[in-house]
């Protein structure tokens, strides 16, 4: 009865058009209301939402990605990419792809990807004549690269979920070949579509204007440098680089291009605001909502419900497949991967499943969940940098989702994708 | 059932303290004949350590098994516990917490509406980094030491010369990995689990930091029951705790089997006195801005 | 909305009120803009203090926490004055138009429902918390449920205008929203 109102409740905000963060805060309260529950603690999940030190990233990587854009960095980069690769059709789909590939790597974080390469390349993009909806769907289903691809804060959450007895350091290893996978699907997708739609190739500009548009690009294309080189040589954690990619955006707009005026820093940063408040409005009252089905036992049930529709392995991971799928559509990653790991890792490795490869099963699940209405963080950030209504981008979303079911088939299929490089090298 | 409760415990399935929290619920309507039964929501499913030691105090929940380290900053009492080298080890510091010393302790938690059922251990944590084993003081000097969000725990690092950082947990891995940190501290099983150990070879036995764990109950719900009644919750509680305390036990053996077997160095401190001493001017800082616990604190010194 | 049509010369209190509303907005734009500077410049302080200091200074993380948290509060109650948060409009764009208002008015009752749950809900977490310190900063606790309480109330307030300005035939969302 309760999960009733919870669901009931979320629905018909839906339907009559509250802001889905506000639909989420509204039906988990009504549901604390319902079960007699302390409001205040409805509060308390509200703001533990986002009271999370690696979720302060985000707005760096925003803010990053608003200054690059304000201040002429994203011009000259996609100037650059687009002599190197516009010849090809959907070239820019294609970079973009990639692009996450290396800077969600990085992040580890899908949302931060999307924040900062999204609000680049989405408007370059349309600029470019590409459709609205192509830029938003390639860049939110890529962008899920970042979690898979180490290094991934979601891993360790994971392994610490798992109760120990997995290596983090082979779960790392174990994502990179899933990684490319994905990356690969994602471009052929990009590639496919772009044809269809007929995307009109660029003209190759010549040797000496590609030279060129490198050069111009260089002190931008070091943003990258900052961001992965601090990283992997020790000198940031992941937050404090996202804050020093816009410390090194401000300072190289300002004095090397000369590009950035007064109005354009105003400009950068309030939109930056607009964007982190949004985003984080939704992971907070997602964080009362996700209390409110773990009270009702909602990830639970779904196990039982699972192990006694019958004992053949491979529908077992089938379901396991679709269970994770339906779930990660209406919760957020981290706390289902708290919920989920516990019950599932059991029976996945009662059936002969090795647990890093269950791990990347799990990631890719719940990523992909992250690029699906309702409840998909990437999806609603992506449609937030894109300014498009999600329904317009979900109604042509479905070949990238094909290209992601087509990697999680063969993640969750051939185990030596995922046990490959750990047995190599772990 | 007379009264349905909800229980929170931030450990995986398997751990030492979820299997003892299961048993408590099991004892629990064991022993109240089926009149109070408990759900346990393991896995920190339902928030984070502060947000569910709120939970209980606001009636949320009913039940956790919490660390004092968190519950310090609301009951100064339970803060005691976090000075670093007070209890001399494990035995002696459950010998506090089940005499007078734990009395006092569980006054200060009940009177910010958790009551303290039974102490459970968490072991002692000490010192790992990667660059070489810790014996002196001037050997955590100039390291960047990551600490637990508590002003002692950073004040300790700074006395031993160290710099500390505080950072968020699921950050630290990486951290050591790549030096953002030298070294962090925590008790075997969480530094074999995190899989710090395959970035932080040195394992110094310190045992700086003694802080022990209780099942908790809102005291609004306790206070409502009947004598017989708390009789039976308390019995449940303290026969977990029994079990808790052995599974801890074999949980350590375990995992420091594992990380010696993948290579971590280990040393016993031959000498902790230069730590203890270095400690002075933390004890002082904490005494002067709290000195109601000065008699707290001389308790616990003068237990043997 | 910014680009709503005021008749000119016009100092009904209607109009007076979108005045303070639209001050009150840009006041927490200012805010929050100057937060998120604050946040970056902070950070940069962080790594100098690691390298340069070798004393990593201790009150970053937590101070950070609260100034994100006032970002989304404050910016998210902004958003509603802006309608700039993402709603699903499919069905408000199939619905007739009698259907339309009805559901514009029950999103912006239920919003301001919540405005004042947060708004009442969190001054009680505040002052609960009040007492206890966060580590490291020895801040009050209850600063950590105030952004919340402040968003709460400003998300009341701006909804009460998108209300009176629908009651007025002002509101510029029933034909373009959805
Ligand atoms: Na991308
Ligand atoms: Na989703």
């Amino acid at each position: 009865m309760g999960l009733f109102v919870l669901l009931g409740f979320f629905a018909l905000c839906v339907i009559i058009g509250v802001p889905v963060a506000f639909a989420l805060g509204i039906s988990a309260m009504a549901a604390f209301w319902f079960e007699g529950l302390p409001l205040m603690i409805g509060v308390q999940r509200i703001i533990s939402g986002i009271n999370v030190f690696s979720l302060m990233a985000i707005p760096f990587f925003i803010f990053a990605g608003e200054l690059m854009f304000h201040g002429g960095i994203a011009a000259r980069l996609v100037r650059f990419a687009s002599a190197a690769v516009g010849a090809v059709r959907g070239g820019l789909g294609i970079v973009n792809v990639f692009s996450s590939m290396l800077f969600g790597g990085i992040s580890g974080s899908a949302v931060a990807d999307i924040s900062a390469l999204g609000s680049i390349l989405i408007p370059v993009m349309k600029e470019k004549g590409y459709d609205a909806d192509y830029a938003v769907n390639v860049t939110v289903t890529s962008s899920i690269a970042g979690i898979i691809i180490p290094p991934s804060h979601n891993m360790i959450i994971f392994a610490i979920a798992a109760g120990g007895g997995i290596s983090i350091s082979k779960l790392f290893l174990a994502g990179v070949l899933p990684g490319l996978l994905m990356c690969s699907c994602l471009a052929i997708a990009a590639y496919l579509v772009a044809v269809k739609r007929g995307y009109s190739a660029e003209v190759f500009p010549g040797w000496t204007a590609l030279g060129l548009s490198f050069i111009g690009a260089i002190p931008g294309l070091f943003t990258a440098v900052i961001i992965v080189g601090g990283v992997l040589s020790g000198i940031f954690t992941v937050t404090e680089s996202g804050a020093f990619g816009a410390i090194y955006a401000f300072i190289v707009t300002l004095l090397v291009y000369r590009t950035l005026t007064w109005e354009n820093f105003r400009t950068a940063v309030l939109q930056s605001v607009r964007t982190t408040a949004m985003v984080m409005i939704l992971i907070a009252c997602a964080g009362a909502f996700a209390y409110m089905l773990t009270f009702y036992r909602v990830p639970d049930k779904t196990a039982t419900l699972l192990t006694t529709l019958t004992d053949n392995p491979i529908l077992i991971l089938l379901m396991i497949n679709i269970v994770l799928l339906i779930l990660g559509m209406i919760m957020d990653m981290a706390a289902l991967i708290l919920i989920c790991t516990p019950i599932f890792l059991p029976v996945a490795i009662s059936l002969g499943i090795d647990p890093l490869q269950f791990g990347m099963i799990l990631m890719v699940n719940l990523g992909l969940g992250l690029c699906t209405p309702p409840v998909g963080s990437c999806l609603f950030v992506g449609c937030a940098v894109g300014k498009l209504p999600m329904e317009t981008a979900v109604r042509t979303i479905w070949p990238f989702y094909l290209a992601i079911l087509a990697a999680l088939i063969m993640i969750t299929f051939v185990p030596a994708v995922s046990l490959t490089l750990p047995g190599l090298l772990g | 059932n007379a009264a349905d409760w909800r229980g929170w415990n931030i450990h995986a399935d398997g751990y030492p303290n979820t299997t003892a929290m299961d048993k408590f619920a099991e004892l629990l309507e064991e022993k109240t004949g089926g009149e109070i039964s408990l759900q346990m929501f393991h896995g920190g499913t339902l928030g984070s350590q502060p947000d569910a030691i709120e939970q209980v105090r606001l009636g949320g929940l009913e039940i956790g098994n919490f660390n004092l380290g968190p519950i310090g900053p609301i009951a100064a009492e339970a803060n005691v516990v976090s000075l670093p080298f007070i209890f001399k080890d494990v035995p002696h510091m459950f010998r506090v917490l089940e005499g007078e010393g734990g009395q006092v302790i569980a006054e200060g938690m009940a009177a910010k509406g958790l009551v303290p059922l039974a102490w459970y251990d968490a072991g002692a944590r000490s010192f790992y980094n990667g660059a070489k084993p810790i014996n002196t003081p001037e050997d955590v000097t100039g390291m960047k030491v990551r600490v637990m969000n508590n002003d002692l725990y950073s004040g300790m690092i700074a006395e031993l010369g160290g710099n500390p950082s505080p950072m968020a947990f699921a950050e630290v891995y990486q951290a050591l990995k790549t030096g953002v940190v030298d070294g962090a501290e925590n008790n075997w099983p969480s530094y074999e689990s995190t899989g710090h150990f395959e970035v932080a070879g040195f394992y110094s036995l310190s045992q700086h930091l003694i802080i022990p764990e209780c099942i908790c109950i809102n005291a609004d719900v306790y206070n409502g029951l009947s004598d017989e009644m708390k009789a039976a919750v308390t019995e449940a509680a303290v026969e977990s705790a029994d079990l808790q305390r052995e599974l801890w036990a074999a949980r350590e053996a375990t995992s420091r089997k594992m990380v010696e077997e993948g290579g971590v160095v280990v040393n016993e401190i031959a000498d902790k006195g230069p730590f203890q001493a270095a400690m002075t001017p933390v004890y002082e800082t904490y005494l002067a801005g709290n000195p109601d616990l000065r008699p707290l604190v001389d308790l616990i010194q003068v237990t043997e | 909305m910014t680009d709503r049509p005021i008749p000119s010369g016009d100092t009904s209190l209607l109009s007076r009120m979108e005045v303070v509303l639209d001050g009150l907005a840009a006041l927490c734009r200012l805010i929050t803009g100057v937060a998120l500077v604050v946040l970056t410049v902070i950070f940069g302080w962080l790594v100098f203090g690691r390298y340069v200091l070798n004393a990593t200074p201790t009150w970053v993380e937590q101070a950070a926490l609260l100034l994100v948290m006032t970002i989304a509060f404050l910016g998210a109650a902004v958003g509603i004055h802006e309608n700039t948060h993402l709603s699903v409009a499919a069905f408000r764009t199939i619905a007739p138009r009698w259907m339309r208002t009805l559901f514009v008015v029950v999103t912006d009752l239920l919003l301001a429902g919540f405005g004042l749950l947060l708004l009442w809900q969190g001054t009680k977490l505040t002052m609960f918390k009040w007492g206890s310190m966060i580590p490291l900063i020895q801040l009050p606790e209850g600063l950590r449920s105030l952004p919340l309480t402040v968003g709460g109330g400003l998300i009341l307030i701006f909804t009460l205008g998108h209300l009176m300005r629908l009651m007025a035939g002002r509101d510029p969302r029933r034909d373009t929203i959805g």
